[in-house]
């Protein structure tokens, strides 16, 4: 058959809806009507906005770091400016106090609300084929908390600054004079902000799939996104508790972590990690779920494994809260209760391997196009396997001995937090974009963006972890000079990075102004969000979706005449035009 | 920034073959453990990734199409191969889990008899408790024997990390942690006795403390490993750095201990005092000069009447002087916080003593040096007391 | 005020939104969902999945009271006497009514008996209300008796009720007053003003309010009456270990509560017995590391004798140098060592011992008494709805959500009773 042309024997299905006159982007104007609407396309894109200004602020904390540590007795804050800026100040203090603040706002107000909340809000209803979310005003609730939570953090950058670390270790947070109130203040708010995201989506996935939605046709998206809700809404109120008591310790010294009043510093680092070793899994499940759909809709291919997949992602949430002692194998557990940790850990490994070989099995015999989102998806396939691997070797006690709290960790960590879920994140605008803004942006452009990140990623990262198996200590400030070859490498990456994310940027923000228009459904993908126009209408669907299965892409056709991916079905009259649902069960399944 | 291109890449050129391997220098029993399981897992990894790579690659290339070709198989699943790639690789987990778990209980594992010193770690210090009001900021063993450090912190968690060794624990305030490794590289003495003599000498001229990183090996002359502080502990942690030194036989150790273990009858109370100003952790708190660090300068201390921070105040004579080395908190100078320790049972009566004289010492220096920082001493009241 | 929004966000909009749509779209169902038994499970599995995050959230301190019991079990054993059983139980009962009257106006909503719906919510507010008052008295009372978390702990055995204090049940009382006669200002003005509604809501809430002060006066009965006075006693020879002294003790109570029970002196006397052993092993790390050393044991006994000033320093240099060498938790044996009689005498009653209690205490109950207010104001909210009638047997799942809601914090409190009042 020849490319571009609907086959003999096939006809057009569905001609496409006509482009309704209104989008949800201009259905109504004026700013108050984003800042109060309840509608989850733009509480998505608003917490678009918002994560992105996260990252930026926590991006250039992180440029800080890596400039600072081009010299082996500190470069960037060694410099007159800071003395003026903050004369008080040593420099070591400063660069203490910018790695806590580059981890706190990109844990707290960039990874963990970027994939869930911000595309999270704007795709779960429409690949439902729901109006929208279950309760839109909790949703809108949690966007203010999230914005709460972000001047909470700002207040505390401007009071007195916060120097911890982004784990808020007692005794350290206890006695420290920088504002770790403010800044602990403005972590319970953002959790508050991220259990209501994820209850919603729990309840939503629940109780608002249309006939026909049955579990097994949902696409891997949502099954990612169900997951990290139910770590959300289980872990995180630990988190809570756990911050809580800390402002009381500071308060009121209830002596619980603070050894001076009789308190157990490790049992903070337990209560804390019961929260935040799930909190890793929020971070990454979502890029999972990216990932599957970015591969198989790229490569034209049914996802190799669905079952497998899905059940993966629920294993992977349910192992990641028996794993948090991992986090402290130095810390002086028991033996056994180290070793019992140890094998736990070992345990989450495998379906997070499982994920990788089935999408490899899915490029595997595709039709693979190399558009930008495909790029990102290699990438994070590439990247997080070295993230994933090198995990081995920290959960392996006897190595973790020599390990723990090096740059080893450090690389390890941002292979899979920045190599994973960052690079998915990209993907998955690049992915969403016409969907989310109706416009398509420059492909070679996104394609550069995408090599530059990737070479510039490797060349900060890679040296970390010779530097961690060296035995360079993190949160240093200054270093032997043995280590200076590798840190300026490093550093040099991190320039690279950033440019790579800086064409990103641009490339999306030009495509707003002069890309051409998006057809409904620009990659030729089976789930439901592409079956309305882009930018979706208001009530996301103008006629209730046909629900059908969200891998099947034979009969996706692209139309060379029409420049756009339709869909056919064999010209037989007998046959129904459509499928029968296949179960009417949708509440409370 | 840009001036600093060539610099970088000399660093880069200047690594020797040796400095190319992942780790650093091999130097206890652990050493040889730990690096054996960590390029197992290593080559297990990169047999994995090889093998991913190239799939992820060639498939890319190899299945490369057109916009609007189908893809050549829709296959959805295939249980048995999914099942072999679940739960094959499992089997190389469960080996390096036993492999490391096995490794880890040699580390918790203390041998009877091993010998026995005491870590205090403070911000931002070391001090190795020799016994014996021996208390010296460089860790000392002796090669091919266990040693056992018992550590305690007394302000924020630490921790005790020394990469030659391969091992690591943290300290955590309120408890007890342990640790214990078996040396196996005896340092080197690389420099003469003569040599030492004139640095020491060029650093008091310069009033400079030694530089180790500089010169590769202590003020007695031995090559080190690095002995580094691992858990964030504030301002600064990154120079929360000290170094291990392993002699070839306790006889070597013995002899080394004894070097510090009291004044030597010929040295001057005062010039003993600076050297436990320096060694005991004195500095990182109290400065010489003036300046206003954790707890009261030193300068113009001595005889000077102090204001407490009960508002009563008190002259900082020697008995003064004793009982805020012995019971910090009993008088609290205006301005700071009780923070000191006790250092009762941890110095001996001489020690104390040349304590107090360097102390005195510095109040003459500063009176002869003129009114000006006469003034200056009032101007920062608190000196002397607690801390 | 999180828990409305769980529940309620998507049922409560049905004002705006739902104009425009078919007619088979009540007015109650919000535009997003079809029919409204999928709203209504919606709603209620939001507020399940709710409720698991408000147990997790107290897990987290469930977890703390568990682990701090097991490493101090005297500490907790010695302050719960502080705790007013009477008190405990008598809120205990109230929140259990409570619920019961919750659970009916659940169903009297769903029967659209309107009257009995909104005063069924207004006695289960009034339980609430009460509860609270004699939760005001048995803070003031702790905390004028200095009964705080570790850092501001300042009890003393020797003076247990210090006279000159700031009146602490004054304070917290006030606001309460306050809004009591900002209601009954509302309730004359719509009355007079004939705002009909208005009038019918204020009525209901202006006793609400009242039973605050109910419930204060009930606590301050049974208060002055009750055993916490035994108690104080108790305990401060407990961690004192002087029982020659306990006769001036027991005076000294007497002089300020006039009324020691027959039962109360018995227990005494246990007390008394009790007391040297008790004092002893809370001497070093209380209950901790009780050391199978031999030696140490003789020591023990020996030192029993509290006169035998020279033994107590030697037992606990000894029982210090024992947990470094088990390893375990040393609470700063270092600054301590010098130990002496007078130093036993307020080792367990001492910031860093009780106050942990006590921090534990004040963590539990105030974050479950800061429940109670969020369910009081979700419950007058859900007063004056139901006053306006808006329910019906199509549409009453705020009643249910909010009712799920209570129940749930009535039953932390049937955890925290036993708990916190009752094990000893």
């Amino acid at each position: 058959m020849s490319v571009g042309s609907v086959p003999a024997g096939y006809e057009v299905k569905d001609p496409g809806y006509p482009t309704p006159e209104e989008n949800y982007l201009t259905n109504s104007r004026g700013l108050l009507t984003w800042v109060f609407t309840l509608d989850h396309k733009r509480i998505g894109v608003m917490y678009l906005v918002g994560v992105s200004l996260a990252f930026l602020i926590a991006g250039l904390l992180a440029l800080g770091i890596r400039l600072h540590l081009f010299a082996p007795d500190g470069w960037l804050f060694n410099n007159e400016f800071f003395k003026w800026l903050a004369p008080d100040k040593a420099p070591n203090d400063i660069y203490n106090q910018v790695f806590t603040l580059h981890g706190a706002i990109m844990v707290f107000l960039f990874i963990i609300p970027s994939i869930p909340a911000a595309l999270g809000n704007f795709l779960v209803p429409v690949m439902l084929g729901a109006k929208d979310v279950a309760f839109p005003r909790l949703n809108l609730s949690s966007f203010f908390l999230w914005v709460a939570g972000a001047v909470f953090f700002v207040m505390a950058l401007l009071a007195s600054g916060l120097d911890t670390g982004w784990t808020f270790y007692t005794p350290y947070s206890t006695t420290t004079d920088t504002s770790v109130i403010l800044a602990t203040s403005g972590a319970f708010i953002l959790g508050f902000s991220s259990i209501f995201t994820g209850l919603n989506f729990i309840v939503t996935i629940n109780t608002m799939r249309p006939p026909g939605m049955t579990w097994f046709r949902m696409p891997l998206f949502l099954w990612a996104t169900y997951s990290t809700s139910i770590i959300q809404v289980l872990a995180t109120p630990v988190l809570g508790i756990t911050l809580l008591l800390l402002i009381a310790e500071r308060t009121m010294h209830i002596g619980i972590f603070d050894p001076e009043y009789n308190g157990d510093p490790v049992t903070y680092q337990h209560f804390f990690w019961f929260y935040s070793h799930p909190a890793v899994y929020i971070m990454i499940l979502p890029a999972f779920g990216v990932i599957s759909e970015l591969i198989s809709v790229h490569s034209h291919k049914r996802i190799f494994g669905y079952r497998f997949i899905a059940y993966s992602s629920i294993a992977i949430a349910l192992l990641g809260f028996l794993v948090w002692g991992h986090h402290m194998f130095t810390a002086g557990m028991g033996s056994m209760t180290t070793i019992i940790f140890s094998a736990l850990t070992f345990t989450v490994s495998v379906p997070s391997a499982i994920k990788v070989f089935n999408w490899l099995a899915t490029m595997y015999k595709g039709a693979i196009t190399m558009t930008t989102p495909m790029c990102y998806a290699i990438a994070f396939i590439f990247l997080f396997t070295i993230g994933g691997l090198t995990g081995l070797h920290l959960g392996t006690l006897a190595t973790d001995m020599h390990l723990h709290d090096t740059y080893f960790v450090v690389a390890h960590f941002h292979y899979v937090m920045v190599g994973g879920t960052l690079v998915a994140f990209l993907g998955a605008v690049f992915h969403w974009w016409p969907k989310m803004f109706g416009r398509m942006y420059n492909e070679l452009g996104g394609q550069i963006s995408a090599v530059i990140v990737f070479l510039g990623f490797n060349l900060t990262f890679l040296p970390q972890f010779v530097l961690g198996s060296r035995g360079m200590p993190r949160r240093y400030a200054t270093y032997d000079p043995e280590f200076a070859g590798l840190h300026a490498m490093s550093t040099w990456g991190a320039l690279l990075l950033g440019i790579g994310l800086l064409v990103a940027l641009v490339v999306l923000l030009v495509s707003l102004v002069k890309g051409k228009k998006a057809p409904a459904n620009p990659w030729g993908a089976a789930t439901l969000e592409w079956a309305c126009t882009s930018p979706p209408p208001f009530y996301n669907f103008e006629r209730p979706p046909v629900v059908g299965d969200p891998y099947e892409f034979g009969d996706i056709q692209w139309d060379a005449a029409s420049e756009r991916y339709v869909k056919i079905e064999p010209k037989r009259e007998t046959v129904p035009s459509e499928k029968p649902a296949e179960s009417p069960a949708h509440a409370g399944e | 920034m840009l001036n600093m291109i060539p610099a970088a890449i000399t660093l880069l050129a200047d690594q020797t073959e040796s400095k190319l391997s992942l780790f650093p220098k091999s130097a206890s029993t652990f050493s040889s453990d730990s690096d054996w399981i960590f390029h197992f897992i290593t080559i297990v990894a990169l047999i994995f990734f090889i093998a991913i790579v190239i799939a992820l690659f060639g498939f890319a290339l190899k299945y490369k199409k057109a916009k609007g070709q189908q893809a050549e198989s829709q296959t959805d699943h295939n249980t048995t191969i999914e099942l072999v790639w679940s739960i094959g690789p499992s089997f190389l987990l469960i080996v390096m889990f036993y492999f490391g778990a096995q490794g880890f209980l040699n580390h918790r594992t203390i041998p009877e008899g091993a010998y026995d010193l005491g870590v205090d770690a403070y911000k931002w210090g070391w001090g190795i408790n020799y016994g014996k009001f021996v208390i010296h900021p460089e860790l000392h063993v002796v090669a091919g024997e266990p040693t056992k450090l018992t550590m305690t912190s007394k302000d924020v968690i630490h921790s005790l990390y020394i990469p030659a060794f391969r091992v690591k624990k943290d300290i955590v305030p309120g408890r007890f942690n342990y640790m214990w490794f078996k040396a196996t590289e005896p340092s080197e003495k690389i420099a003469t006795d003569e040599e030492l003599e004139q640095l020491a000498a060029k650093d008091a001229e310069t009033n400079a403390s030694w530089d180790y990183d500089a010169r590769q090996f202590t003020p007695d002359g031995y090559s080190f490993y690095d002995l580094y502080c691992a858990e964030y502990c504030g301002t600064n942690h990154s120079q929360m750095q000290t170094v291990v030194v392993v002699h070839e036989t306790r006889e070597d150790l013995e002899a080394w201990i004894k070097k510090y273990s009291s004044r030597p009858s010929t040295e001057s109370p005062a010039s003993y005092g600076e050297k436990l100003y320096q060694r005991r952790g004195c500095k990182s708190c109290h400065s010489i000069d003036g300046t206003k660090l954790v707890g009261p300068s030193w300068k113009d201390l001595a005889g000077k009447s102090r204001p407490l921070a009960s508002g009563e105040s008190v002259t900082a004579d020697e008995n003064y002087l004793r009982e805020s080395i012995l019971n910090p908190k009993a008088k609290i100078a205006a301005g700071f916080q009780p923070v000191m320790p006790s250092y009762k049972g941890q110095l001996t009566d001489d020690d104390i003593y040349s304590l107090i004289e360097y102390i005195k010492s510095l109040g003459e220096a500063g009176a002869s040096g003129g009114e000006t920082t006469a003034a200056e001493g009032e101007g920062q009241p608190a000196e002397a007391a607690a801390e | 005020m999180a828990t409305t929004d769980a529940g309620h966000s998507a049922t409560a909009d049905h004002s705006a939104d739902s104009h425009g749509h078919d007619h088979d779209h009540p007015s109650y169902l919000a535009h997003h969902f079809d029919t409204p038994e999928q709203q209504f499970d919606s709603g209620k599995l939001g507020m399940w999945i709710f409720l698991v995050t408000e147990v997790l959230f107290f897990s987290g301190m469930f977890c703390a009271y568990a682990i701090y019991r097991s490493w101090r079990p005297d500490v907790f054993e010695g302050c719960s006497q502080f705790l007013n059983t009477k008190l405990g139980a008598i809120n205990t009962g109230v929140l259990l009514f409570s619920s019961f009257t919750m659970a009916w106006a659940v169903r009297a909503s769903q029967l659209e008996q309107h009257k009995k719906t909104a005063a069924l919510i207004a006695s289960t507010l009034c339980c609430a209300m009460i509860f609270l008052g004699v939760k005001a008295i048995e803070y003031s009372h702790k905390w004028t008796m200095g009964l705080l978390p570790a850092g501001l702990f300042t009890y003393d055995p020797s003076n247990p009720h210090p006279v000159g204090g700031p009146n602490y049940l004054a304070y917290i009382c006030a606001p309460f007053a306050v809004a009591t006669v900002g209601i009954f200002i509302w309730l004359v003005v719509s009355f007079l003003r004939g705002a009909k509604f208005q009038f019918e809501c204020a009525k209901p809430i202006l006793v609400v309010f009242l039973c605050f002060f109910v419930g204060v006066g009930l606590g301050t009965i049974l208060e002055s009456g009750g055993s916490e006075s035994h108690g104080t006693e108790h305990a401060a020879h407990v961690e004192g270990g002087e029982h020659d002294s306990h006769a001036e003790g027991e005076h000294a109570g007497e002089g300020e509560h006039a009324a020691e029970s027959h039962e109360q002196e018995a227990a005494t006397e246990e007390t008394a017995e009790a007391a040297p052993t008790e004092a002893i092993a809370g001497l070093v790390a209380p209950g901790t590391m009780v050391s199978s050393d031999n030696e140490l044991d003789v020591i023990k006994r020996l030192a029993a004798d509290t006169t035998n000033t020279g033994l107590q320093g030697e037992l606990a240099a000894r029982q210090a140098q024992n947990d470094m060498a088990n390893g375990a938790i040393t609470y700063h044996v270092y600054d301590d060592v010098s130990a002496t009689v007078a130093a036993a005498e307020e080792n367990v009653m001492r910031k860093s011992r009780a106050g942990v209690f006590f921090s534990i205490y004040y963590c539990m109950t105030g974050v479950h008494a800061i429940h109670i207010l969020a369910g009081i104001g979700v419950l007058i909210w859900l007063l004056v709805r139901a006053l306006r009638q808006d329910f019906n047997k199509n549409y009453f799942g705020p009643v249910d959500y909010v009712g799920l809601y209570w129940h749930l914090v009535d039953l932390i409190w049937i955890y925290l009773f036993p708990l916190m009042y009752l094990i000893r």
